[in-house]
């Protein structure tokens, strides 16, 4: 690969513009698989969607397949699902229960924690002074793995900083998130939406903490009353208002928040949290559990969604997870996972999934008029006619405080220009 | 059931079945609901064998307001992902009519291939199975629910606008 110098990825970022390069370029995205989803912690699943001794599932870092399986101990580890022998991919399922792992090819077999288990002839190469118990005969591990609150992150490169350290100031979201099951725990439980556009993946990247599109873009979904349609049942928080009685877009009102690393969140669109119906039931459970202050804090979301740099998104208010995988420059895959809180009334899942399905499927009345906003954009900066893109909005009035987390109000592309800075120190780092 | 009375279901199957295909392929939205009684279902599963729209997520899981939602969608002037508007052409084919249902209603599987093309975009194919229950309202027959179940339905998609 020729190396693209630092000077010349500076040149690429300004503090309020990037150049339309780092989304067409085919070499930036090759560094990117190897600055990026080569070094940071990367999403790859739940523990829940293994729980049983031998259960696996498939997915990618970066262009990297994997494997995430849970082997006879219990213990969870993450392969390279690629064949020690000459290479091939084992796997091919999606996912399973298995016992070993078997390459089609020649017969190899491997247990679910990677050690070779055995292959055809074996003792004839025995007698010939093979020791097959040597890691290059087993299904190589990927170099870290750690999870938080049973969602597993796999990181290629062996040194760093831990899980932990990497999510920072970004963690508090996280834990709040989780701590709105009455059990403490959740799962993922409810399958999951898959989406794909050609385009770029940071658009959609941007996009999550973009709070000054939505008026423009989901302008279809608001009825003549200023609401959108019903996202929940209940009596509060139902429906996101985008207008005011006066016409006034309050949506725009929402101001986001950076964090050291990349990640950033959004603030509610339900800032009064919701109440009535099944809600009331959850409520007493948490109570129960925490006492009715902490109850209602729970239940009164602050953010909207917590956006992990590169590549991972809590929403927050679906009670889901967003998991962005870049497939080439120009084309993303794109899924989300509805989480259950574990411990609260089953309605309130069935709530989740339901309106899941019209806010962020494929078919949803939100979410395709943003894969529409990827495809133009890919389409824009694929000319040259103009270099940049610009990401000026809000710079004048966004403030840091002394553990570097800022803020800005409404409109602000705070967002994007710290991703930008991100992807640059990331980028630049030999 | 008399023989007479089977095939006079089949026939009102196929021609109500039909005549939807048509009404979506011709974007007359509001009669297409018009077909739809009012506590109707409207679902496409997301993964092949999904046991039931609740516990699982699914590309589509509509109630009547729900469907009257998106067709007021698919008729605002700012809807992105349809302009320009898609144009679809879909062939349907009846496996079997049967299972009454009390006397008042029944079933009917079909199989169906849909044509999407919008202007700017590689022609789509999308393929799978139909199936319908439908309810005697008066002289009327109409759809109680319908579940429409792509071959690869647990794919990712490019965004879908239209109702299959
Ligand atoms: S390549 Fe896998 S067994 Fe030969
Ligand atoms: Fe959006």
């Amino acid at each position: 690969m020729a190396a693209i110098g630092t000077q010349e990825l500076q040149s690429l970022v300004k503090p309020d513009r990037i150049h339309r390069r780092v989304f067409v370029d085919p070499a930036i995205f090759d560094l990117e698989m190897a600055r990026i989803f080569g070094r940071m912690w990367i999403y790859v699943g739940h523990e829940s969607q293994i729980r049983k001794p031998g259960d696996f599932l498939c997915t990618r870092i970066g262009r990297e397949p994997v494997i995430l399986s849970r082997h006879a101990d219990g213990s969870v580890h993450v392969l390279h699902n690629r064949c020690a022998h000459r290479g091939s991919k084992v796997v091919t399922q999606e996912c399973g229960n298995t016992k070993r792992f078997q390459c089609m090819y020649h017969g190899w077999t491997y247990h679910t924690d990677g050690r070779l288990a055995g292959l055809p002839m074996q003792a004839e190469e025995e007698k010939d002074g093979f020791d097959f118990s040597a890691p290059d005969f087993g299904m190589r591990p990927v170099a870290r793995c750690q999870s938080h609150h049973g969602f597993v992150f796999a990181n290629l490169s062996p040194s760093g900083p831990s899980l932990v350290e990497a999510m920072g100031e970004a963690r508090h979201a996280f834990d709040e998130f989780v701590a709105a099951a009455p059990d403490g725990e959740v799962e993922l439980a409810g399958g999951c939406h898959r989406y794909e556009y050609r385009g770029n993946w940071k658009h959609q990247l941007e996009n999550l903490t973009d709070t000054y599109h939505t008026v423009a873009t989901h302008a279809s979904t608001v009825a003549p009353d200023g609401t959108q349609f019903k996202r929940r049942t209940g009596t509060k928080g139902t429906d996101v208002q985008f207008y005011d009685r006066e016409k006034r877009p309050v949506i725009l009102d929402v101001g986001v928040t950076v964090y050291p690393g990349g990640h950033s969140s959004t603030e509610s669109l339900f800032p009064e949290g919701q109440s009535g119906g099944v809600w009331e039931e959850y409520r007493a459970l948490l109570a129960a559990r925490h006492g009715i202050e902490r109850a209602n804090e729970l239940l009164t979301q602050k953010i909207h969604n917590l956006t992990l740099f590169p590549s991972f998104d809590l929403l927050v208010v679906q009670n889901a997870i967003r998991v962005i995988l870049p497939i080439g420059v120009d084309r993303t895959e794109v899924r989300i996972y509805p989480v259950r809180l574990k411990g609260a009334p089953e309605a309130v899942f069935q709530e989740q999934v339901r309106y899941v399905n019209l806010t962020h499927s494929a078919s949803s009345f939100v979410q395709s008029d943003d894969l529409e906003a990827f495809r133009r954009q890919q389409e824009g900066v694929e000319s040259d006619a103009q270099e940049w893109c610009l990401a000026t909005r809000g710079q004048k009035r966004e403030r840091y405080d002394n553990r570097h987390v800022g803020h800005g109000d409404k409109t602000t592309e705070i967002g994007q220009r710290h991703q930008h800075q991100a992807w640059l120190d990331l980028m630049c780092a030999e | 059931m008399t023989a007479a009375r089977k095939r006079d279901d089949v026939a009102a199957a196929s021609a109500l079945i039909t005549l939807e295909g048509r009404l979506l392929d011709e974007k007359r939205f509001e009669a297409w609901l018009d077909l739809y009684t009012e506590d109707a279902v409207y679902w496409a599963p997301a993964a092949i064998d999904q046991p039931d729209p609740d516990n699982h997520v699914s590309l589509f899981y509509d109630d009547k307001p729900t469907m009257r939602l998106r067709v007021g969608r698919l008729r605002h002037p700012e809807i992105h992902v349809q302009t320009p508007a898609s144009r679809t052409c879909r062939l349907i084919s009846i496996l079997e009519v049967g299972g009454d249902q009390g006397g008042d209603g029944y079933k009917a599987i079909s199989n169906f291939i849909l044509v999407e093309y919008r202007p700017g975009f590689e022609q789509r194919l999308y393929a799978g199975t139909y199936e319908h229950r439908l309810v005697r309202k008066g002289n009327d027959l109409k759809i109680s629910w319908k579940k429409a179940t792509l071959i690869n339905c647990d794919a990712a998609f490019p965004a879908i606008a239209l109702p299959f």
